[in-house]
């Protein structure tokens, strides 16, 4: 078990490009100990922005430090959402399939859920406009708050680490 | 029964038992004294017959005899390549093959099904789904053409065969530079029609075009149920097996070459050997070590052992098999190259434990564990001119003091104490904050206890109690763990053979020549017929399908000139209660069914069978049987390798037995143990622990409150006295 990876594996492992003997063979060791901060570090060079990735929360939004009591959703683009515990769909741009044609116009006759009984929610960046996530729920549901990490349980317990900060950045 | 390295020209070699493996092409040569000796050469995939003729002539210098003057006397040649399964593995052939199937089922390959997603992998991979994944099919999805038919489950045709369709795809296959057409349709080992008719046509076309393309039925070669396995294999026999034939052929001229008399014969997955000529090749891709359970089969014939479990470590994989009444079970869809198969193969239950397995301290919960990758060969640190850098169970024994450095594998590879001691201490012993000793104990225990778990999950599994059963245990680490793993289990006897470590390769040239054919059926035997009705319906057909089986056999065995008089055949089902799930395997004394009297013998083994393996109470012959399976295996006798016999002298080892003793680690203590040569111990001979008996390429370990004595075959058999 290498206790760590050389740092192009971490950079094919974030990009999905390892082979696949490559990729099982990692999934079926002992975690290298040092892969959070690998991936993360990898993550903070790609962002054109400074304030330290605290985790990385979904496809393209980032928990980044403000200052060391503030943490937010950030997009790789630089759109900053809301509070880390809040709920960044909030603060998106959505788009609603509520309507056999809006279904039709991504799915086969036949092939997509009654609107009765199901909406999709499409959530994407007003900054850069990306689609960030879809959510497929029965209308009227609220918006669901996917994802509520506790950071503070994660750095001092998981793997005793001080959460960064934009000074210690 | 020892290697013997005299210069004595008057030997003459009769078995001849050649392993050409992914490296290295390994002999196992035997005069007609029984006496044997070992050849090695460096594999040559481009052409194997050469790697055979060089290992060959290597285990002949041995003996001072030249390759010409020896081929001549060999009245047994068994050859077994991996070729075929590498071009499974590595999913690369020479040759080009097109498939047709039942249209709608052009992605039954890509589909595969769920166990082919695991099949193969460790436990927990097998355990954890984001480790799954879907193995590459052997062919391409544009080298595959539906074809519009339908036969039922029972045989019945649903939709007629669309001639034009199989015409089309005949034809742009063939555009296609194809060397051979694969055809799967949907239960076609019920109803062959179609595939046969598919064939005619694509016979005309092929003709027509004077192209050389072969066209291989699925019927014709695996008439069992379930598809994938059922394409799986027909597309392996084109894909891996047919290229083989002409390695096999330049082998067998090699022989011819040489002034070998003897037709050269390859080990095949059901546990008997077959002719290069065979129709059937695919069943010779054998991925499992079942030379141990023929070995072990042939000796317990000899010597009136019937029930036996068979138990073969190695360097990476722990095997377990059972015999009963002198007869294995057999394994119907196994795995090879992470595909699952329609072949009839020995049927072992592989653990990823050996000698070899790494041992590491997990950083979550601090507990030490084992595999499942290992140094394999490489044996572990302590052999310091291999690369290993992780403690293995090898490099513990050896800290333990019950290898001895100087001597392993007779001293041809250089094992360093020092290190194994060092390295645990940091690896294991200090993370686990224990002595060093201590912890290479705590390793050897873990293997063992694991061992031991899966060994009585064997027996107990399969409804037999240790008790009835003899336990073998061969394989170059079986032996220095023989003691740990049947603790307390309770085997009738624990028996070791001094050849240990030669017991695979003896069991390839113990092999009987032999095919063996299946085909699946549904012939119900309902509860309320007479015995005269259902001899007339069910009976007679099971007769009619045994007899078809009969006749492929005594096809193949006039491939080689041999007649029907020469074959011994035997015929198999599987049977059930008529709606479970799970057939049994019946050995029928019968060759014939379609009398009242021999149905009803066949039914009565049956019901023995199923009272034996799941209890009287359980047995429910008022629902009916179901025959799922008719077999049938054809045997013609070969020469087979002596079995020693030495009259016993007394329980005193000789002088020249006893080496120098050595302080052990035995449970927590050093004790002094006796050190004996495991080849200068004599039939009768009693040896106690704490004792270590060491071989050229065995190591028999001796615990205290055990002891062995040597028996007239130079077996050991081994007791727990304490």
């Amino acid at each position: 078990m290498p206790d760590t990876y050389p740092r192009e594996i971490i950079e094919d492992l974030v990009d999905d490009s390892l082979e696949w003997d490559q990729l099982h063979d990692m999934m079926s060791k002992f975690k290298d100990t040092d892969r959070f901060q690998q991936v993360r570090e990898v993550l903070q060079e790609r962002v054109d922005w400074e304030d330290p990735i605290i985790i990385p929360y979904a496809e393209h939004l980032y928990i980044v430090a403000k200052s060391a009591d503030r943490w937010v959703i950030k997009c790789d683009c630089g759109h900053e959402f809301c509070e880390h515990d809040q709920n960044w769909k909030r603060e998106a741009l959505i788009n609603v399939r509520d309507s056999t044609e809006a279904y039709r116009e991504i799915y086969p006759e036949g092939m997509h859920p009654h609107p009765d009984y199901m909406e999709l929610r499409e959530f994407f960046c007003p900054g850069c406009k990306t689609l960030l996530e879809v959510e497929n729920m029965m209308p009227g549901y609220p918006l669901v708050h996917t994802f509520e990490p506790d950071i503070e349980t994660f750095y001092d317990e998981w793997i005793d680490e001080p959460i960064p900060t934009p000074e210690s950045a | 029964m020892a290697t013997s390295e005299d210069e004595d020209t008057d030997r003459s070699p009769e078995v001849l038992s050649i392993d050409a493996g992914g490296t290295m092409t390994d002999t196992f040569l035997m005069d007609e004294g029984g006496e044997f000796t070992i050849g090695k050469a460096k594999t040559t995939p481009d052409d194997e017959s050469r790697g055979f003729v060089n290992s060959s002539e290597d285990a002949l210098d041995d003996w001072g005899l030249d390759i010409d003057e020896s081929f001549p006397s060999l009245t047994s040649t068994v050859y077994s390549g991996t070729a075929m399964l590498n071009r499974l593995v590595e999913r690369e052939s020479e040759v080009n093959v097109g498939v047709l199937t039942t249209g709608g089922m052009e992605d039954t390959l890509r589909m595969g099904r769920g166990r082919q997603s695991y099949t193969g992998y460790s436990y927990s991979d097998r355990l954890h789904v984001n480790t799954h994944k879907h193995p590459e099919p052997l062919i391409e999805r544009d080298m595959i053409r539906g074809v519009r038919e339908r036969i039922d489950v029972k045989g019945n045709e649903l939709v007629p065969l669309y001639e034009d369709d199989v015409r089309e795809g005949v034809k742009d296959l063939l555009d296609r530079d194809v060397d051979h057409i694969v055809v799967m349709f949907m239960h076609s080992y019920q109803n062959e029609s179609h595939e046969r008719r598919t064939k005619e046509l694509a016979q005309e076309i092929i003709d027509a075009q004077d192209a050389e393309t072969t066209v291989m039925l699925s019927s014709e070669y695996y008439p069992t149920l379930k598809e994938l396995q059922r394409l799986n294999t027909t597309v392996a026999e084109a894909y891996a097996a047919e290229p083989s034939r002409e390695q096999l052929t330049n082998v067998q001229e090699a022989v011819d070459d040489h002034g070998g008399d003897i037709g050269v014969r390859v080990m095949a997955s059901h546990g008997g050997t077959i002719d290069i000529e065979a129709n059937e090749l695919a069943r010779t891709m054998i991925s499992g070590p079942i030379g141990g359970m023929i070995g072990a089969n042939y000796f317990g014939r000899q010597t009136g052992y019937e029930n036996m479990v068979c138990t073969d470590i190695g360097g990476t994989s722990f095997d377990m098999g059972i015999i009963i009444d002198n007869d294995w079970e057999i394994d119907y869809n196994p795995e090879m190259a992470r595909l699952l198969l329609t072949l009839p193969m020995v049927n072992m239950e592989s653990v990823g434990a050996g000698t070899g397995s790494y041992v590491r301290v997990n950083p979550t919960f601090d507990t030490i564990e084992l595999g499942p990758e290992s140094a394999g060969d490489q044996v572990g640190v302590s052999a310091v001119e291999t690369d290993v850098d992780t403690v293995t169970v090898t490099d513990c024994h050896v800290a333990m003091g019950w290898i001895d450095p100087e001597n392993f594998l007779g001293g041809d590879m250089p094992i360093d104490r020092a290190v194994a001691e060092r390295e645990i201490r940091e690896q294991v012993a200090t993370p686990m904050n224990l002595g060093v000793h201590e912890a290479a104990q705590g390793v050897v225990d873990i293997l063992e206890n694991k061992l031991r778990n899966d060994l009585e999950a064997v027996v107990t599994g399969a409804g037999y109690s240790p008790s009835n059963f003899k336990c073998l245990s061969y394989g170059g680490g079986g032996p220095v763990h023989t003691a740990g793993y049947t603790r307390g289990l309770g085997f009738d006897e624990v028996l070791v053979p001094e050849f240990a470590a030669a017991f695979s390769a003896f069991g390839c040239g113990a092999a009987d020549y032999e095919y063996r054919y299946d085909q699946t059926t549904s012939i119900d035997i309902d509860p309320n017929v007479s015995m005269e009705e259902a001899a007339d319906t069910a009976g007679a057909r099971l007769t009619e399908v045994w007899s078809n089986l009969e006749e492929k056999i005594v096809d193949e065995f006039s491939n080689s000139n041999i007649g029907r008089d020469e074959i011994d055949f035997q015929y198999h089902i599987l049977g059930q209660y008529q709606g479970q799930l799970n057939s049994i395997d019946i050995t029928s004394p019968v060759a014939k069914a379609n009398e009242p009297e021999k149905l009803e013998q066949l039914l009565e083994t049956f019901e023995a069978g199923y009272r034996r393996q799941y209890s009287e109470e359980a047995r429910s012959p008022e629902l009916g049987h179901t025959i799922t399976q008719a077999s049938v295996r054809g045997v013609q006798n070969v020469t087979k390798p002596k079995i020693p016999e030495e009259e016993p002298v007394g329980p005193e080892p000789p002088e020249a037995a006893f080496k120098s003793p050595r302080n052990a680690y035995w449970d927590g203590n050093w004790l002094e143990t006796r050190i004996y040569d495991l080849h200068e111990l004599e039939p009768g001979n009693k040896v106690s622990g704490p004792a270590v008996l060491e071989g050229a390429a065995t190591t028999f370990v001796l615990p205290p409150e055990y002891e062995t004595h040597l028996d007239r075959h130079r077996v050991h058999h081994l007791k727990h006295t304490g």
